[in-house]
């Protein structure tokens, strides 16, 4: 009798000893100089100026990022937006799907699929997003948000306004533009007449 | 006497329900009304946010200042009142908006505001969710617990009957010595167990080979205790909100501390961790969330966030490639990061699994004008047969290895 408890305990404890293992720990690296070259990883360190991820050198523009939206963070740079903008993409189907899929991964969560706050955003300040079609309440520009031009639209993208953060980070010129047809073309007068 | 008695009661009653309904539909009126509008501005004794914290606000002003404010603040300004202007000048001169609320939705909206209920401090709730069953180490740990009992157990029962028979007792420690050198006395046995060593130290050895430059599984703890599942699940941010660089790029962008600010300039308060976590943004970006301003001249500090998919440097991998040309989405390679608390590796990411969806994946063809005629030649080429990725040089070694 205990000699088949003693067996049946030996394996018992083997068994669980091999299911030990760490998930906080990545394992074991064949040949660590190969996985690593002291080449820069993109968001590494390094011991000459520490983080890898860096502003751009002053007085240079990566490619692709030539601003040729000049207006300020201002209310006057964003009413000067607003009177002078004009949205150099054209009103293609091409343009406007690609509108719809930025919009879809930038703004929809907070300013819903159809532009009228219903977003999924769960905080309690997300049930007073502003809806593009409403045409009562007077904004800062001055007119209600379905008369918003394009350049009220792309200066409150780029900086931010009220409660939104300023998005240049995340969205270049060219699909900001994009995003700005797209509300203007479908969501501004959505469900009106 | 009696009957008028309860008629009195019920008349009372009635006057009363109707007193209460008409307060409680005035309040909640007050309460949509503030909601929709004014909430992504203003708290009542939440301290300040774009505009000014309103508590008290009905004492402080009279109400027909706040309706004309209320109206068309940019009107107001206009007309020279004094306190208007001051407060356009504290609050940087951001106009509010002109709401024109009906008279009765006024009335509604200040006394909401004069009386907001007193928020209830929401308690954490500890989920339990973790606790499906229990793992499968804890009901062997428990079997080798109920089997040492056992055996202790049996060994007193022995040496009792020893006792009685007057025969020299042993020990727990004893016992099983001696049953144990008298179970490998048998060669059988010894062969047996042998056997199971052999096959136990083999598994043990090729699992530790195999599980070399594999991290599947990994889940590190990160500076920050950011939830994809609450990000991601619960409030349906795209991934490419914040990995924004992922559609453009070979990497996919870990997001710099202003893309967090972009909500959590407002939100100061997590779902999990309270205050504590977000605090470390503000702590790294150098923000005052009591004033809600950034501090100037802040020495900002980087997030150390902790890489969990690293492929060898020996292998080029490149994010736009696979989600912007090859249209995959994301959680094919990383599993469902929405759902998942802490993020850990999803995939195995060897070069086996690399080349088997490479094998696998139909090559997507519709709109892409750019490689038309070369698209019309596979065609031609493999006709009847699918054209995947492996067709048009996906296992090329070059491809990943140069």
């Amino acid at each position: 009798m205990i000699k088949a408890i003693l067996k049946i305990g030996f394996f018992v404890a083997v068994i669980f000893l091999a299911a030990c293992s760490g998930d906080s720990n990545p394992g074991y690296e064949f040949m660590p100089n190969m996985y690593r070259s002291p080449s820069m990883e993109t968001y590494g360190e390094n011991n000459i100026n520490g983080m890898n991820a860096l502003t751009p050198v002053k007085g240079t523009v990566a490619r692709g990022k030539l601003k040729t939206f000049n207006y300020d963070k201002t209310l006057e740079g964003y009413l000067n937006a607003g009177n002078m903008a004009v949205n150099p993409m054209e009103n293609t189907d091409e343009n406007l799907a690609d509108g719809k899929s930025l919009y879809g991964m930038f703004c929809k969560h907070c300013h819903g699929k159809t532009g009228t706050g219903d977003g999924t955003m769960r905080h309690a300040i997300y049930s007073a997003v502003p809806h593009y079609n409403d045409e009562k309440t007077i904004r800062r520009s001055g007119t209600p948000m379905s008369e918003l031009t394009s350049g009220h639209i792309f200066h409150a993208i780029t900086y931010g306004l009220n409660a939104m953060g300023p998005h240049a980070s995340q969205i270049t010129e060219e699909e900001r533009w994009k995003i700005v047809l797209y509300v203007q073309e479908e969501l501004q007068h959505y469900g009106l007449e | 006497m009696i009957r008028t008695y309860s008629l009195n009661s019920r008349l009372l009653f009635l006057t009363f329900f109707f007193t209460f309904s008409l307060n409680l539909f005035a309040q909640t009126d007050g309460e949509q009304i503030f909601k929709t509008n004014c909430i992504s501005c203003h708290t009542i004794g939440g301290g300040r946010l774009i505009g000014p914290d309103l508590e008290g606000v009905t004492a402080k002003r009279n109400a027909d200042w706040l309706k004309q404010w209320i109206n068309s603040s940019s009107d107001f300004i206009a007309s020279g009142d004094a306190d208007a202007i001051a407060i356009f000048e504290e609050y940087n001169k951001v106009a509010m908006t002109s709401f024109y609320f009906e008279d009765e939705d006024m009335d509604a909206l200040l006394a909401y505001m004069e009386n907001p209920p007193i928020e209830e401090k929401e308690v954490a709730t500890t989920t339990a969710e973790n606790d499906k069953g229990m793992s499968s180490s804890t009901i062997l740990l428990l079997i080798a617990v109920f089997l040492f009992l056992l055996v202790y157990i049996l060994t007193s029962i022995k040496n009792k009957l020893k006792t009685q028979l007057n025969q020299p007792t042993e020990t727990l420690s004893e016992t099983i010595i001696n049953q144990g050198k008298a179970f490998l006395a048998e060669s059988r046995n010894v062969a047996i167990v042998g056997f199971a060593v052999f096959i136990i130290v083999m598994k043990f050895t090729f699992d530790t080979l195999m599980g070399v430059g594999v991290t599947t599984n990994y889940q590190p703890e990160q500076p920050i205790a950011f939830s994809h599942k609450i990000h991601a699940g619960d409030n349906g941010i795209d991934c490419n909100y914040c990995h924004s660089s992922a559609r453009s790029s070979k990497t996919s962008g870990i997001p710099s501390a202003n893309v967090c600010m972009n909500c959590h300039a407002n939100i100061t308060s997590g779902t999990n961790t309270g205050t504590a976590e977000i605090q470390k943004i503000y702590d790294a970006i150098g923000y005052d969330p009591d004033t809600r301003t950034y501090i100037e001249g802040y020495e900002q500090q980087p997030i150390k966030w902790v890489r969990i998919h690293n492929l060898p440097d020996f292998a080029y991998f490149n994010h736009s490639q696979h989600v912007t040309v090859g249209k995959l989405e994301c959680q094919e390679c990383h599993g469902p990061v929405q759902e998942m608390d802490v993020v850990k590796q999803e995939s195995l990411m060897t070069m086996g699994w690399c080349i088997n969806c490479h094998r696998e994946t139909e090559v997507k063809m519709e709109g892409n004008d750019y490689y038309t005629s070369m698209h019309e030649k596979m065609k031609e080429k493999y006709a009847g047969q699918k054209i995947t990725v492996d067709k048009m040089g996906g296992l090329e070694c070059g491809k990943c290895h140069y």
